[in-house]
């Protein structure tokens, strides 16, 4: 018995481990199995990834081993360039060259705004565009989260733990490289927004329709990219070919007057409009729905499908008064404003702000057509207001409908001398830059100088406008703009003309004219019925 | 002695079994990010009207909260909120438990567990240039 004991207690320990492994790899087998219905590819297999990286470029370097055109792809993308010629106004666009009214302008300050590029290094304009191993691949594909771009890196991740903003003692900690390496993906909500959701400073501070919300919102929120419904990415309505993402602000296209893009089709293109899925007759169904058919071409689905912008709970900025920076509290050092939401309504280094929430939008006539002021360009006051970006549109070019805006308001510092536009050097820890030392004049200067500019060294302040149009945060049609709100006086489109909107319009001889139409038909039928009377008596 | 060993056997292999799996999970904090806001958030806000957004604690509070599974203040347990019994009574009412019906509970769990320490005071945030 003795001598039998060690062998039993052997092929028991052999069952167990034999049962264990078993039990073990059943489960995980599991989930590589469950893993394989989102992509065919485990990076994580991959020996080139099976390395500690020291920086973006390595990472970069190793995925354009298999990805070999990846990264001349991405060099071809207004993404990459931050420049795009508009063929139709022959003017220089792009991130590097517009000017806003939100953070102002790029150049100067590329360490800063760069944290947005799909690149490593953008310090200054010596930047090598042509460099493969400097395009950022985990910033677009990264599927962890923890994958980020701080300002002042000129692009990079932090490769350690890094105090943010410094003085803080708030710390960043260092990207982890390898596991975001090895758990790339496809793009996501989070990835475009990661910058997009971010523009202009903030969560939602730009656009109006797009913020942080939208990464994972509900169906009231946006009908589309519901996540516990049809959960769109991004991605499905910007589908993207060869690195190059559809849907342009520069050059967008405000009435799409083809069908319903159908897979298999030889044209396979699909651009980021609604009726490129849901056609011209979008309405199904006759009365109701056919007279709403009857509006796809003079409105925009934007106009009626999204009542209200900055719906998720998070705040746009309305306006932006430069004017009013550089005051400091009573400490004498800069200071924050905020309201009994908490929101920051006044910051020494940028001024003064409004939010909103729910906002309506403002309506105009587009047609797609997108001219800017740039820098160099004389400013035009004469209507109190320098556009930033003035919209193409009217109510007779047959290219035009009618589309919502969020219009933002601006002030914000010119040369009153050359009466142009200019781009402050605001961010930086040099002894020029207006958030560290608040001097306008040097600021400019500097900024100017970068963007090799002319400036007299005067400053005053100008009231501009931007306009953007809306498109997503797309409501259910139970929340859609109901007719009586535009059918009425003092209505949303009370502003639209060059359109008879009934409800809203009483034009005199249409009126006139109806009235005698409907006179007549009530005196034929008198006469009529009279006639009829007067002959069966006879 | 050979119905305990049996026992034995089967217990450590369903240990061993469980542990290969949990190491082979690998959390999606995507997915606990929409069970969060919308079971969880949802019924804080209806119930409470208070914010329990993953920032009001630290990456170790959540760890320690996640750990002790006392949800209203030790009342009942906090598993039981992410559990298939919990998600069956509301998903006619409540699209994230429809949808997520059939996950296994100690998948959502550490779903759950990833977005909040992801979104704690301490973890990662959304940059911003300011």
């Amino acid at each position: 018995m003795k001598t039998n004991r060690p062998n039993r207690l052997a092929r028991y320990w052999r069952a167990t481990l034999l049962a264990a492994a078993l039990a073990g790899g059943a489960l995980a087998g599991s989930a590589a199995l469950a893993a394989t219905t989102a992509s065919t590819a485990d990076h994580a297999k991959f020996k080139e990834l099976q390395q500690s990286f020291a920086s973006g470029p390595e990472v970069t370097k190793a995925c354009l081993i298999c990805h070999t055109e990846a990264a001349q792809q991405v060099h071809q993308t207004k993404h990459w360039s931050w420049e795009f010629l508009n063929p139709a106004t022959d003017q220089t666009l792009g991130k590097k060259n517009v000017i806003n009214n939100f953070c102002i302008s790029v150049p100067s300050n590329y360490p800063f705004c760069t944290s947005c590029h799909v690149g490593y290094g953008w310090k200054d304009a010596s930047f090598d565009f042509t460099a493969e191993e400097n395009v950022d691949c985990l910033v677009c594909h990264d599927t962890t989260g923890s994958y980020r771009k701080l300002p002042g890196l000129a692009g990079h991740p932090p490769y350690q733990d890094t105090e943010i903003p410094p003085g803080s003692g708030k710390f960043a900690k260092a990207v982890d490289l390898t596991k975001v390496a090895q758990k790339v993906g496809r793009t996501s909500r989070d990835t475009c927004g990661a910058c997009h959701f971010f523009g202009g400073g903030g969560d939602g501070v730009k656009h109006g329709d797009m913020d942080s919300s939208l990464a994972a919102p509900d169906r009231e929120l946006d009908v589309h990219m519901d996540a516990t419904g049809l959960d769109f990415t991004c991605g499905t309505c910007h589908r993207t070919s060869s690195h190059d993402v559809p849907g342009s602000r520069y050059t967008p296209v405000a009435r799409d007057t083809e069908g319903a893009h159908i897979p298999g089709r030889e044209d396979d293109s699909l651009p980021a409009t609604c009726p490129a899925c849901h056609g011209q007759a979008p309405h199904r169904g006759g009365g109701h729905a056919a007279k709403l058919n009857d509006h796809t071409d003079v409105v925009a689905c934007q106009t009626c499908h999204i009542p209200q912008i900055a719906r998720g709970g998070v705040a746009t900025k309305m306006s932006w008064d430069w004017s009013t920076a550089g005051q400091m509290g009573p400490d004498g050092k800069p200071m924050l404003k905020k309201d009994e939401a908490g929101r920051v309504i006044y910051d020494s280094k940028k001024g003064d702000f409004v939010l909103g929430e729910n906002v309506v939008p403002e309506y105009r006539w587009f047609n797609g057509e997108v001219t800017y002021t740039l820098l160099g360009d004389t400013v035009d006051n004469r209507e109190g207001v320098t556009r930033i970006n003035r919209l193409g549109g009217s109510a007779t070019d047959g290219k035009s409908l009618i589309w919502p805006m969020k219009v933002f308001v601006g002030v914000q510092p010119y040369d009153p001398v050359n009466r142009t536009l200019v781009t402050p050097h605001t961010a930086g820890n040099d002894d020029t830059a207006y958030w560290k030392n608040f001097g306008w004049e040097r600021a400019i200067k500097t900024g100017m100088q970068v963007s090799g500019a002319a400036f007299s060294g005067q400053v005053d302040f100008v009231r501009t406008e931007m306009s953007w149009p809306i498109t997503h945060m797309v409501a259910p049609k139970e929340n859609a703009v109901r007719c009586g709100e535009c059918h009425m006086q003092g209505g949303r489109l009370e502003a639209i003309g060059g359109v008879y909107i009934p409800g809203r319009d009483a034009n005199p001889l249409i009126d006139l004219f109806g009235w005698l139409m409907a006179g007549g038909a009530l005196l034929g039928a008198l006469v009529h019925g009279g006639l009829r009377i007067v002959r069966r008596n006879g | 002695m050979k119905t305990r060993q049996l026992l034995l056997t089967a217990l450590a292999a369903g240990l061993l079994g469980a542990s290969f799996g949990a190491a082979a999970y690998d959390a999606d904090w995507k997915r606990g990010r929409i069970y969060y806001r919308s079971v969880c958030t949802a019924c804080h806000a209806a119930q409470t009207g208070g914010s329990i957004a993953p920032s009001t604690m630290t990456m170790a509070q959540w760890e320690s909260y996640l750990k002790a599974d006392k949800h209203a203040a030790g009342k009942d347990s906090l598993r039981r909120y992410v559990g298939k019994d919990y998600r069956a009574g509301i998903r006619s009412q409540n699209k994230a438990a429809d949808k997520f019906a059939d996950v296994p509970d100690a998948e959502l769990l550490e779903d759950v567990k990833a977005f909040v320490i992801k979104g704690a005071k301490d973890g990662d945030a959304p940059a911003s240039c300011s």
